[in-house]
């Protein structure tokens, strides 16, 4: 692969002043380029332009997930950080459209003035609207509202191949052709820039409760709790709804009561493991991470998600325990910004064939985000 | 309905198919003549879905498995012949109506219940399994499945994947796609292959999202890995009514709009009421208005709660009347009057053109007076059955097809609908899918770019395009202009 000196020459002038034009200092980042565009349009160009040039591509949103996947060497980035408005809000619809860029904080500040939420991740710092669903990730709560990518209604792409695309529709229902926004969801920057999102919001509960229970069975007596989380600090029973329901549901368990919602600190160990496995295998998971002497986990019951943090991890150990899991149907899922003998993702899906031609199909030269994804696509 | 008069195929006998290309005597090879039939009234019978749509199909197979399914698949395609899958043929946009010559795999008799997990909340199943069916196998187990369109006692697990079914309780619930945790497919090569499982957020693109409401065009899906969730501890359905529809209407507006989402939120017309009325006698006020169906369900306090907002709200837009379902027996009767809707229909005219559109559902109010006046404009019979919680409208129209140019007059009518309801903001279908019956509509939500896209999805799948071919996506969607190399 060239060197960023040996790229900058053999930029087209034209892409060169487009690449100055639209330039980004806001973001540090180790590639020739880094650049900002604020409308779709720009983003197209920008990406037709790294396909002329063979460009490895990466793209940036808040910055809190980078670690994620195969390392690669990038030559340019493309950062979020213009495509930052929140574009239309319907708070009598329950959906908004908003832009990649926007920070899920800023968000959920937004909609809170009605008192909605999108129900994205509860504590990211700055992870923004389109990395969390670029990553598809869910926030604790998917437990009853189900994981983010059941709520992106529509998506606006970039696609690699360097076209603006949209897919899904713009309403709370739709079977109007194929599944775009799933697709987008969780594809790491794979096929193109995430731009916009059309979110499908919920009303937050009225009234909301975090108790500390002695084991996360005690929460059986409730009907769909907002989480159950087992962690290495305790377990939590998360309730939301109607004031009247939830005191009602308070009385009905045992345990350490606290209004509001209180989640657990972030996992920031060096290593961050991700077990998923089927709910039911949840158990056996928590005691992988403990096998591993993760110095924190957090388990979420129902949803089969379990988290874990340590400093330093023998590769075969992950392997050990990636076996047990992928022979489940699960995964087990590293993210470290170190160490290159650890695989991050391990076996791809059996659907690898498939999945290649998807990412050729978007992005036949092979610039957005190249090599990160399973089965180094 | 539309064609459902007169046969559109030459009554031929069997022995007379042209199997010049030798397929049929493949198939029957694969699974033996009594599963391969080739009776110009089969496939005059399995040609048809519960829609407008007539179709041809050359030899309709019935596998038992997924290695027959993908063993018919190859003797197919390895003949350059299409394969389009089926299940009950409940659908009305013909996404399972054959558009050519092709085998039609028809999944009804793979309609196993593989294993139950209560544990975890899900079960496997085959693709043939009938909806409703599957909600009473875990029962016993306090779990259900809860997409429930109109025709679950019929419909399959396998169609409601293909047009990602939706139903009254899907307000609250989400529609197929989010009950759907991973399955097995037979792909266009005839291999299989499993997406997704129950593990939360497999590895790599959410394949079983994109097969969600695919239509049979990305591979057939024969087995089906689905979410259950609790049966509610408590409900409470309330049949509410209105003397002019538009003020239910706007009562669910500000339902939605004060952030609750009840279980249900269903809305009729006095011409549907009356219809239903007339066959299931469940004591609908007949007359001008509508009633709504309102539901709520969940923690019996907050149930209250909910259910009292719900009944303020309506009263506030000039309710007349409330009734609260009594035990579990009111319950079925008043949901009886929703789900015979389609039966009552009958009664009144020879056929009927049911459609499938949905609005954001600020724009709910006016786009229902819309369809109002696009009916007396055209002057037809129109009565509505509305899934208003979440802005999806079903007009149906009312008619007799052998009145000269009625036929096309409704399908222009509707279609100016489908318009309106697009130009508020809306999109085509809200759970029926685009079939045939829509697939040409598409450029007016979509971009050339955006069908291009499509497009490209579909290829990945199926490059030979033998899949359910002619569905979907408009014929040349695939632009040609790439980008500069």
């Amino acid at each position: 692969m060239p060197g960023p000196a040996a790229d900058v020459t053999r930029l087209a002038a034209a892409t060169k002043r487009l690449f100055e034009d639209l330039s980004d200092e806001s973001v540090e980042a180790s590639a020739a380029w880094t650049v900002a565009p604020s409308t779709m349009e720009e983003a197209a160009l920008v990406l037709r332009a790294a396909a002329d040039a063979r460009m490895p591509t990466r793209f940036y949103g808040g910055g809190t997930h980078m670690d994620y996947g195969y390392r690669g060497d990038f030559e340019l980035v493309v950062t979020t950080s213009r495509l930052n408005r929140v574009v239309d809000w319907q708070p009598e619809d329950l959906t908004v459209v908003v832009e990649a860029g926007v920070p899920i904080s800023t968000l959920e500040e937004t909609i809170g003035e009605r008192n909605q939420t999108a129900v994205l991740p509860e504590a990211f710092g700055r992870a923004t609207v389109g990395g969390v669903v670029a990553a598809g990730l869910s926030g604790y709560r998917r437990f009853r509202y189900g994981p983010t990518r059941d709520r992106v209604l529509q998506v606006g792409l970039a696609a690699g191949y360097g076209r603006v695309i949209a897919g899904g529709g713009p309403v709370v229902k739709s079977s109007t052709g194929y599944g775009v926004p799933r697709l987008a969801t969780g594809s790491f920057g794979s096929l193109g820039l995430v731009g916009w999102v059309m979110l499908k919001l919920w009303s937050r509960p009225r009234a909301t409760a975090s108790i500390q229970i002695d084991e996360a069975a005690a929460a059986a007596s409730t009907y769909r709790p907002l989480a159950v989380l087992e962690t290495s600090e305790g377990s939590f029973l998360y309730l939301g709804g109607d004031p009247q329901q939830v005191t009602a549901e308070i009385a009905s368990v045992d345990g350490e009561v606290r209004s509001g919602l209180h989640w657990p600190i972030p996992i920031s160990n060096r290593i961050r493991l991700e077990f998923r496995v089927p709910p039911r295998l949840l158990r056996q998971a928590i005691d992988w991470a403990q096998r591993v002497d993760a110095a924190r986990w957090i388990a979420e019951h129902g949803v089969g998600r379990v988290e874990a943090g340590v400093d330093a991890i023998e590769p075969k150990a992950i392997q050990a325990a990636r076996a047990w899991a992928e022979t489940n149907g699960g995964a087990l899922i590293v993210a470290s910004t170190h160490d290159p003998e650890i695989d991050p993702w391990g076996t791809p899906p059996v659907s690898i064939e498939i999945q290649r031609r998807i990412k050729q199909a978007f992005d036949p030269f092979s610039i957005c985000n190249p090599g990160i994804f399973p089965g180094g696509l | 309905m539309i064609g459902y008069g007169l046969p559109h195929f030459p009554m031929t006998r069997a022995s007379s198919v042209d199997d010049s290309s030798g397929v049929v005597a493949r198939l029957i090879g694969v699974l033996g003549s009594e599963r391969v039939h080739t009776h110009p009234l089969d496939l005059l019978v399995f040609g048809k879905d519960a829609g407008v749509t007539p179709g041809e199909a050359a030899v309709v197979v019935l596998p038992e498995s997924t290695d027959e399914v993908a063993a018919v698949v190859r003797v197919a395609t390895a003949a350059g012949v299409p394969v389009v899958a089926r299940g009950a043929g409940t659908g009305l946009a013909g996404g399972a109506v054959p558009t050519s010559a092709c085998v039609l795999v028809v999944l009804t008799r793979m309609n196993e219940i593989f294993e139950v997990d209560e544990v975890g909340r899900t079960a496997w199943v085959g693709a043939g399994l009938v909806n409703e069916a599957l909600s009473n196998a875990v029962a016993d187990h306090g779990l259900l499945f809860a997409p429930d369109p109109a025709s679950q006692q019929t419909a399959t697990i396998g169609g409601n994947v293909g047009t990602n079914a939706g139903g009254p309780h899907c307000l609250a619930e989400g529609s197929t796609i989010a009950h759907v945790l991973g399955m097995e497919v037979v792909t266009g090569d005839g291999e299989v292959m499993m997406v997704g499982g129950a593990a939360p957020d497999p590895l790599g693109y959410d394949l079983r999202g994109l097969f969600v409401g695919s239509e049979g065009t990305l591979g057939i899906v024969t087995r089906v890995l689905v979410r259950l969730v609790e049966v509610p501890p408590q409900l409470e359905t309330m049949l509410i009514s209105f003397v002019d529809v538009s003020d239910a209407a706007r009562a669910v507006s500000e339902v939605i709009a004060e952030g609750v989402v009840p279980a249900a939120l269903e809305l009729m017309d006095g011409p549907m009421i009356e219809a239903v009325e007339n066959f299931v006698h469940a004591g609908l006020p007949v007359g001008p208005g509508a009633v709504l169906l309102a539901e709520v369900s969940g923690h019996s306090v907050g149930v209250a709660a909910d259910a009292a907002l719900v009944r303020e709200i309506a009263v506030l837009n000039g309710a007349t009347e409330i009734r609260v379902a009594r035990d579990e027996d009111d319950r079925a009767l008043l949901w009886k009057g929703r789900k015979a809707a389609f039966g009552a229909i009958a009664q009144s005219a020879p056929d009927y053109y049911l459609n499938d559109t949905v609005v954001p559902r600020t724009r709910f109010v006016d786009v229902l007076d819309e369809i109002y006046a696009i009916a007396e404009r055209y002057e037809l019979r129109l009565l509505n059955l509305i899934h208003a919680g979440d802005g999806n409208f079903h007009p149906i129209v009312s008619y007799d097809a052998a009145e000269a140019g009625m036929t096309e007059k409704v399908i222009d009518a509707t279609h100016e609908m489908v318009r309106a309801a697009v130009a508020a903001g809306g999109t085509l279908s809200g759970e029926h899918g685009i079939g045939i019956e829509k697939r040409d509509l598409m450029p007016e939500v979509f971009s050339a770019d955006d069908l291009d896209a499509q497009e490209r999805i579909r290829d990945a799948f199926d490059p030979l395009r033998l899949l359910n071919p002619g569905k979907v996506l408009p014929e040349g969607s695939r632009c040609l202009d790439r980008p500069p190399t």
